[in-house]
């Protein structure tokens, strides 16, 4: 394991407003995160589990502390810098899946290429290569509505890693799926994790998902109460 | 895949949705190209070089009071004038129509020669007009329209006057910007009003545009003070007093054209708010793969702007073709002589679209553009 983490929490809060009232959705959280790792983040409703997948993806900003992602600090970019950023860094993965219904499984894994250099002879290699990676090499043409929850999740897999990032999040993405299909996902995120040396970070209620990644961090009332 | 790719497939994702815009903003177009057309085909007289040439001179009074026709020897002495005419309307019921979409006028066919400039005889002999007292000469449109011949009679039964024509037609003309009218021999007329010593208005022609304007004031001066002053006037400004005569036309078209722009604009932005608002999550997702917002503004303008940009081709391009093709000036009985959908008019209806097409994108595209990542992943989950 690398001694520079890739990810470098420290004091991180995150506040939110509901009309009058301030809900304390992350307090002081400080955590590293190491290249290759598969961290798990599990915890109750309401914990802060998402809160900090999202901050550490870019999506959301925090109140006060930093997050430095391979030396960067990612709460000092700005809105278009951040766009930028998490194209280059980050593979999203999301429980609904989230594929654009009109665009075949390639195009969807195609979408972050369009916003590279890349030509489109290039992009099409890169995208056969990520839905080979996933199992789904011979099902590039095929439409969302025409898989089933696995396999979309399967593509979703795909369109993350096609721009190669360092971090992987994923926000509870067996939530939806069937335990074979579960099983089939998380064992390419493992995969990812262990061979590819990508750093996953996942969210999830399941226990027995836990056991795929080599460390689980336990949030409660916006703390790390486990690691 | 490319990005225009991407903007196709998304505008055509709900095909009935896109096609009913597209066919609501055809049909506005279509709507704001005719009335356009409408308002120029009634505010605009038929213009041509050679009528700014011509004057026209009638009563101060009024336009249905005569002149006496001795002012012929006066006008001719003015100074500028190459040709002049009496020139009266007649306004008979043609056969046995109740309104005839054609002007018959009386006039003295030796001098309306030097008027008829742009006029050529394309059928009869114009001398064979001037020869016979009861002959009458005949624009080419309303010889095709009638189905008539040289030698045919025309029979007026007259509303203005209490008398009715039988004309016998001699010659045919061609080549004025209104090759509708009838011209017969203003001595017919006054032989069967019992020679009153009137004429309606007074037809000039002047030697050059420069000096038309001289050359009213000299007509209006030459009567001032006497018991028949006359108002002279350019064939333009004369005509348009007709067009003044029909009320604020042009206020009333620009008032319906206005509506049917607003009507338009609120169904483009209520179809591309509905559109965008049901892609809230994608957009979102989107914004977390990295796309910026002008990028997503462009996708939202591309696709309102190409679904606006396609209702006007279709829209305008429909205009044109039905207006072109369809014989307005026989299905008008004559009200609608040209109805031209020109160049400007088409440039205008594709330019309402286009600001159409933008402005419907800006609200969708601010409430894109202000949505945050995880905001817009929440709202649809």
């Amino acid at each position: 394991m690398a001694a520079e983490p890739i990810v470098a929490i420290r004091e991180l809060s995150k506040v939110y407003q509901q009309g009058e009232i301030n809900v304390t959705a992350l307090n002081e959280v400080s955590v590293d995160i190491h290249e290759g790792e598969f961290v798990v983040l599990m915890g109750p409703s309401g914990s802060g589990k998402s809160t900090l997948l999202h901050i550490i993806a870019g999506i959301d900003r925090a109140t006060k502390g930093s997050v430095l992602v391979q030396g960067i600090n990612v709460a000092n970019l700005n809105e278009s810098e951040l766009a930028d950023w998490r194209n280059q860094n980050v593979g999203f993965v999301f429980q609904s899946f989230n594929l654009i219904p009109v665009l075949t499984a390639a195009e969807n894994v195609e979408l972050p290429l369009l916003l590279t250099s890349l030509g489109r002879a290039e992009r099409r290699r890169q995208v056969a290569l990520a839905l080979e990676l996933v199992g789904l090499g011979d099902r590039g043409h095929h439409r969302p509505d025409q898989m089933s929850g696995g396999q979309q999740q399967r593509v979703a897999i795909a369109r993350a890693l096609v721009t190669d990032p360092t971090l992987i999040v994923a926000d509870e993405p067996t939530g939806n799926l069937d335990a074979k299909s579960a099983s089939d996902v998380l064992t390419i995120l493992q995969s990812l994790s262990r061979v590819s040396k990508k750093t996953v970070i996942m969210v999830t209620h399941d226990p027995k998902a836990a056991h795929f990644g080599t460390r689980s961090l336990h949030l409660e009332k916006g703390e790390i109460v486990a690691d | 895949m490319n990005l225009p790719t991407f903007v196709l497939k998304n505008a055509l994702r709900n095909r009935r949705r896109a096609l009913l815009t597209i066919i609501s903003v055809a049909i506005s177009c279509g709507l704001l190209v005719t009335l356009l057309t409408l308002q120029r085909e009634l505010t605009i007289p038929p213009e041509s070089e050679a009528a700014s040439l011509r004057i026209i001179a009638r009563n101060k009074v009024s336009l249905a009071q005569p002149l006496p026709a001795k002012q012929l020897a006066v006008i001719e002495r003015i100074p500028g004038i190459v040709a002049v005419t009496p020139f009266t309307f007649f306004g008979g019921n043609f056969r046995d129509e109740t309104v005839t979409s054609f002007a018959q006028f009386a006039v003295d066919p030796k001098r309306f020669q030097g008027l008829l400039v742009e006029g050529k005889i394309v059928d009869g002999s114009y001398d064979a007009f001037v020869a016979d007292r009861t002959s009458c000469l005949v624009g080419a449109d309303t010889m095709k329209r009638y189905g008539l011949k040289i030698g045919d009679r025309m029979k007026f039964t007259g509303t203005f006057f209490p008398v009715d024509l039988d004309l016998k037609i001699l010659a045919v003309f061609q080549g004025t910007v209104d090759d509708r009218g009838v011209f017969f021999h203003h001595k017919l007329l006054d032989e069967l009003n019992g020679d009153p010593g009137t004429v309606g208005t007074w037809y000039m022609r002047v030697e050059s545009a420069e000096v038309s304007n001289e050359v009213i004031a000299r007509v209006n001066a030459a009567f001032e003070n006497t018991a028949a002053e006359v108002r002279a006037e350019t064939e333009r400004a004369f005509q348009m007093g007709f067009v003044s005569m029909l009320g604020n036309v042009k206020m009333l078209v620009m008032l319906i054209s206005g509506a049917v722009v607003f009507t338009l604009m609120l169904v483009t932005i209520s179809t591309m708010s509905m559109a965008i608002r049901e892609r809230f999550r994608e957009l979102a997702v989107l914004k977390a793969l990295g796309f910026q917002r002008r990028e997503l503004f462009a996708f939202i303008l591309a696709e309102s702007f190409g679904l606006a940009v396609v209702g006007a081709v279709v829209g305008i391009g429909g205009a044109w073709g039905l207006w072109t093709h369809l014989d307005l000036q026989k299905l008008t009985s004559g009200f609608l002589l040209y109805f031209e959908v020109t160049p400007r008019i088409m440039a205008w209806g594709a330019a309402v679209a286009a600001v159409m097409g933008l402005v419907s994108a800006i609200p969708p595209a601010v409430e894109t553009a202000r949505m945050s990542v995880t905001e817009g992943l929440k709202t649809l989950d």
